[in-house]
């Protein structure tokens, strides 16, 4: 399937599957460029679902997405799953094209600017002691803990992509000089609201389980919001994030805001 | 009406058609292992697709304490009620009080046992299904699995008659659930990075299913496959995907994976042979053979119609 637009490859996952690999001068504008292609398929879906309610305008030609089933986004890729019964992947691969041909690399409207310009702060109580790796973060960095904290806390995060586990968001760039590796052994159990490292990401353990992740202290910050019967991430794909440090009071009487 | 478990088996829980849409916020897509076991399940038991049932490993039982129909499924499965063998893949009526008994004779894989009615359970992201990591699904939405003493409510369906016909799934059309014919595999995401050494050797080795299986993945071992790629970003892995880690033992994924992952892949087992796979116990031996995405739509269209073609005809 020849590449357009953004897209830099499409390639076949499965039997009802494609994968579409982004293109751009770095992974930020490629994260984006995948953001900006769901956000395009999401808008198609909720616009042709309002005509739907009326009569459809007069020429216009464009049907719901009904062999769609589920856009799953990550860092530069985007997999698309697809109703076998209605569509191959021949006709996903012009659906796609025909979708990019309208423009969907656009700038962003004055309001979606100031959604994506406000910064989300996320304060953490470093060094807490069920969830601090600072002293060997210290040691592969050879960075002294507040230079660590200093460190951590100077620069805004771009969320890239939002999985592995429910609310689990990928952050990065962090400094070159934080960059440090996984644990060699991961640990069986990491608490609720660690913050954590590795390579150069940083992320926030949802809920309590396992990870490699070096630990740099705890957020109250709740990754999922619930309402109801439903929860969602907190945090989506293009949120820009940062780091405040406080003290165990503030986190503590922080919790109790969260529950 | 009410169902009491009385032995919860070795691990069963509350399934349905798992979680949709939802993987972009990290939730795992979930589901039934096997869905044609479940699929035929609640058609058997006059339930719409999707309905909630048990999803059993090991032998459970139950009572209930009104009449209703039930069905069992699954590979190689058995039922009995009150100690008298009942036919499975077949609606079966049970008086008020009776004990249920179901299992498959293989250890490891499941049975599934759905029973006609409304299921109170409640929904949690969309689903009653049973995530015990994501603590999300089951009885009480938080993702328990069953056991000794639980009680799930279901309200009888008032669109089933009395003298509503009951359904029998004739044995020939039953799923073979065996492995002398190779699970089909889509070459995908990964694919052109392993040699072709390592695609024929894939091809041609026997795999066996090892004791690492669960609802995220099947670890199986033999031939090593290892890809050219050493570093790679994580992207979304779809269901049946082959992942191979460094160690170039292949995982195939499974209805809990988690969302991304950073591994090679080679492909996803067809959506034809996902179930056969799912209901493997440890020690089992699996080959595999490529087919390309036009074949695997063409038999995954065929096998759909010839469901349903099969359903029309029991109706």
């Amino acid at each position: 399937m020849q590449a357009f637009g953004c897209i830099k490859r499409i390639v076949t996952a499965g039997a009802d599957a494609v994968i579409v690999y982004f293109d751009g001068a770095n992974l930020d504008e490629a994260n984006s460029a995948c953001h900006q292609m769901l956000s395009a398929i999401d808008a198609k879906q909720e616009h042709i679902a309002h005509i739907d309610v009326g009569k459809k305008p007069e020429g216009d030609t464009s049907t719901r997405w009904s062999w769609l089933r589920e856009c799953v986004p990550s860092y530069d890729s985007l997999l698309i799953i697809f109703d076998m019964a209605l569509i191959d992947s021949h006709g996903v691969y012009l659906a796609l094209r025909e979708l990019s041909a309208e423009n969907i690399y656009r700038l962003p409207t004055a309001s979606e600017q100031r959604v994506k310009n406000s910064v989300v702060e996320i304060p953490v109580w470093y060094g807490a002691p069920n969830a601090s790796d600072l002293s060997i973060v210290s040691k592969k960095t050879s960075l002294s803990i507040e230079e660590i904290i200093a460190l951590h806390t100077s620069t805004t995060y771009k969320v890239y992509a939002v999985g592995f586990s429910p609310g689990f968001a990928y952050m990065g760039d962090i400094p070159e000089a934080l960059k440090c590796a996984r644990l060699g052994t991961p640990r069986k159990r990491v608490p609720k609201g660690a913050v954590a490292i590795a390579d150069r990401q940083t992320a926030i353990y949802p809920n309590e389980s396992p990870g490699g992740w070096n630990l740099l202290g705890l957020t109250a910050f709740d990754m999922l919001l619930h309402k109801d019967q439903h929860s969602e991430s907190r945090l989506r794909a293009g949120n820009v994030v940062k780091f405040v440090s406080i003290t165990e009071q503030e986190y503590k009487s922080g919790l109790q805001v969260e529950l | 009406m009410r169902i009491n478990v009385l032995s919860k088996g070795l691990f069963s829980l509350i399934i349905d058609k798992g979680r949709v849409g939802k993987q972009r916020d990290g939730f795992c897509e979930s589901g039934p292992m096997d869905s044609n076991a479940y699929d035929w399940a609640n058609f058997l038991a006059f339930n719409l697709d999707g309905t909630p049932c048990i999803e059993a490993i090991g032998e459970m039982q139950i009572r209930v304490d009104e009449d209703c129909v039930i069905a069992v499924t699954g590979r190689e499965p058995s039922l009995d009620i009150d100690g008298i063998a009942k036919a499975v893949y077949q609606s079966q009526k049970v008086s008020a009080g009776a004990t249920i008994t179901f299992k498959s004779v293989l250890l490891g894989s499941k049975a599934y046992l759905a029973i006609c009615g409304n299921w109170q359970v409640p929904k949690a992201v969309g689903s009653a299904c049973t995530v015990v990591r994501e603590q999300l699904g089951g009885l009480n939405g938080k993702g328990c699995v069953l056991k000794d003493g639980d009680c799930i409510e279901v309200l009888a369906n008032t669109r089933v008659k009395d003298n509503a016909k009951m359904r029998t799934l004739a044995q020939q059309h039953i799923d073979d659930y065996g492995f002398i014919e190779s699970i089909r595999v889509i070459p995908g995401y990964q694919f052109t990075s392993f040699s072709n050494v390592a695609v024929r050797t894939f091809e041609t080795s026997t795999y066996t299913v090892s004791s690492s299986i669960d609802r995220m993945g099947f670890r199986l071992t033999g031939e090593s496959v290892a890809s050219d790629i050493e570093n790679m970003r994580s992207e979304a892995i779809h269901l049946g995907a082959i992942q191979v880690p460094g160690d170039g033992q292949p995982i195939v994924m499974m209805r809990d994976r988690q969302t991304l992952g950073g591994y090679p892949k080679l492909g996803c087992v067809s959506p034809c042979d996902i179930s056969r796979l799912a209901q493997a116990v440890p020690g089992e031996k699996v080959n595999f053979v490529f087919q390309d995405e036009e074949e695997a739509r063409a038999d995954w269209l065929l096998m759909t119609s010839r469901r349903r073609r099969l359903q029309g005809e029991i109706l």
